[in-house]
């Protein structure tokens, strides 16, 4: 059934949704857009509901999307369709070959025109789609390399690509056959300029199609070897730790024969060469410089250590009063100076501030004569005392 | 012999265990790359005259000795402590390879919102100095392990960026010398 009337109908009421189709394919690959977001961006739910009846979006739900023959036209004008379809080259190769059928079938001229121009638009399509196809298919590795997280799903997405890959190659070569053995009577034959350049320019675009599609194999390669590498490391690393955690990695993998034959230094202390100094070199003047420095190292390193002494113990501390007698010998001696007295008697008779018995008298008349002899007259006569013989002394 | 420039800064380098990568952050360590790679035989005959073997991995060079000269348990002790590491930095990001780069701090924010990877570093305290405390002390110091081995550099001092370099795939290659039989990687 014919949702429009004709174009012009079509184009009116796409024109007329260009607010929320636009914001729909934004969001295309999220699968989020609900019926209510509709009704608000367009302040009318009758105009969301008539683009639904017309099968331009289609409602799920609370959800609603744009319809897939929709947005498979904007995604291919706009060139931003993730799916790479190689059936439509087939397809145009179906036709052009039919084309070619009836082209050297058909006996009236204008419509052997018509089946031309055909073949000539379908052959510019392929080059286009081929090119397209390449470039999307680029990108699209090059994305799921990057951005996917998941490394299974990782691999299985880039092995599909490799297997869109050699799909695209297939059709390069396919369309090659077409032009250059299968129908080579058609093409050498319509005696047509520009079908005749229309096909010199798909061979060379062909040509770079090979290179670009040779250049993708060898780069999905090296991805799909990262990623099984990455995806086997991982694995491998969960297993062994595992293994490690309950003590079984040496008795049930070859874990130790793998350390038996490495030998790295890794596994080693990280060695010290010491040598001896050349003596020969000490003699020169850049030896003596060294040995001027690393004297003067020493010198500042062999700070002598200072030992902080035990702390002193309090009874050390304790204040003893001791009283001791002094005895003023000068004093003593001023005044026998001016007594007139001899020595002796004065000594015996001195009033010292502390009672003094007669020995300790005489041993103070002992350190007056010997300390003040030059000053004193020593005479010859003697006089006795207690029994104590002493001699006379007087002051010069 | 013919020896190529720079031989003596080659053999100090890799006689100290570290690794010489060509995708160092230092220029002067890429450059020894080079001399290696465009000199491995007259290099490598000349180190095997004094037992040191001259090995290449991916995009790395190391030195190994042609005989052990240590026990094969203090092998399996280092080893497996670097088993714990891989599964550590590899449960914190499995792009955690050759050219990836990384802060400790963002590794320290994960660990606060993620308890398996919490759990993982737990069991790393038994690799850890006995003054290191917290979590942000911990990758630090596992940092430092890692750089002190070679397998990772200071790219950015000021916002403290660290580089992964290929020296890296050598715990990797080791990880995966390791032989599971078919029938117990099932079970696993």
């Amino acid at each position: 059934m014919t949702l429009f009337k004709n174009i012009k109908e079509m184009l009116k009421t796409l024109n007329g949704a260009q607010d929320l189709l636009s914001e729909m394919f934004e969001k295309r690959n999220s699968f989020s857009y609900k019926y209510e977001m509709a009704t608000t961006l367009l302040n009318d739910a009758t105009k969301v509901d008539k683009l639904i009846e017309q099968e331009i979006i289609i409602k799920n739900g609370v959800h609603i999307e744009i319809d897939e023959k929709y947005l498979k036209f904007f995604e291919l004008i706009l060139e931003v369709n993730e799916q790479i379809s190689t059936a439509f080259i087939t397809d145009t190769i179906g036709k052009i070959k039919e084309s070619i059928i009836y082209y050297l079938s058909e006996n009236q001229e204008e419509k052997r025109q018509t089946y031309l121009r055909k073949i000539k638009s379908a052959l510019q399509e392929i080059a286009r789609i081929i090119n397209r196809s390449i470039i999307d298919l680029n990108r699209n590795i090059e994305n799921t390399f990057k951005t996917e997280t998941n490394y299974k799903i990782k691999l299985t997405k880039l092995e599909d690509f490799d297997d869109k890959r050699v799909q695209i190659k297939t059709l390069i070569e396919k369309t090659d056959n077409l032009i250059t053995e299968e129908d080579r009577i058609f093409f050498s034959n319509a005696l047509d300029v520009e079908l005749e350049q229309i096909v010199n320019k798909l061979r060379l675009q062909l040509i770079d199609a090979r290179h670009n599609i040779s250049e993708t194999q060898n780069q999905i390669i090296e991805y799909i070897n990262q990623t099984k590498y990455k995806t086997q490391l991982i694995e491998k690393i969960k297993q062994v730790k595992y293994l490690k955690d309950q003590f079984e990695l040496k008795s049930k993998t070859n874990f130790q024969a793998v350390l038996e034959q490495q030998n790295a230094f890794f596994f080693y202390p990280r060695p010290v060469f010491t040598t001896k100094i050349s003596l020969s070199y000490l003699q020169t003047d850049e030896g003596r410089d060294l040995t001027e420095k690393i004297a003067k190292k020493f010198r500042n390193k062999t700070k002598p250590h200072k030992k902080i002494a035990q702390s002193i113990n309090n009874e050390y501390l304790q204040t003893e009063v001791e009283n001791a007698y002094f005895l003023d010998l000068e004093e003593v001696k001023r005044g026998f100076m001016v007594s007139g007295n001899n020595l002796f008697d004065f000594v015996r008779l001195y009033d010292f501030t502390q009672n003094l018995d007669f020995g300790e008298r005489m041993t103070i008349f002992c350190r007056l004569v010997s300390t003040y002899e030059q000053e004193f007259v020593i005479t010859d006569t003697f006089k006795t005392i207690d029994e104590v013989e002493f001699a006379l002394v007087y002051p010069k | 012999m013919n020896l190529p420039e720079k031989t003596s800064e080659i053999f100090e380098t890799l006689s100290r265990a570290n690794f010489i990568c060509s995708d160092s952050i230092d220029e002067h360590t890429r450059n020894l790359y080079d001399i290696i790679n465009n000199n491995e035989n007259t290099l490598k005959e000349y180190f095997e005259g004094i037992n040191f073997v001259l090995e290449r991995g991916n995009e790395y060079f190391y030195f190994s000795r042609k005989e052990a000269k240590i026990n094969i348990e203090n092998k399996m002790a280092t080893a497996e402590k670097w088993i714990d590491f891989i599964d550590f930095l590899k449960a914190y990001d499995d792009n955690f390879t050759s050219g990836y780069r990384f802060y400790p701090r963002e590794i320290v924010t994960k660990i606060h919102l993620d308890i398996g990877l919490k759990d993982k570093l737990d069991n790393l305290k038994k690799y850890n100095s006995t003054d290191t405390k917290s979590y942000e002390d911990k990758i630090n110091e596992l940092t430092k392990t890692l750089e002190k081995e070679g397998f990772v550099e200071l790219e950015n001092v000021i916002n403290n960026q660290y580089k992964v370099v290929a020296a890296f795939k050598y715990i990797e290659q080791l990880v995966l010398s390791i032989n599971i039989p078919d029938e117990m990687a099932k079970e696993l």
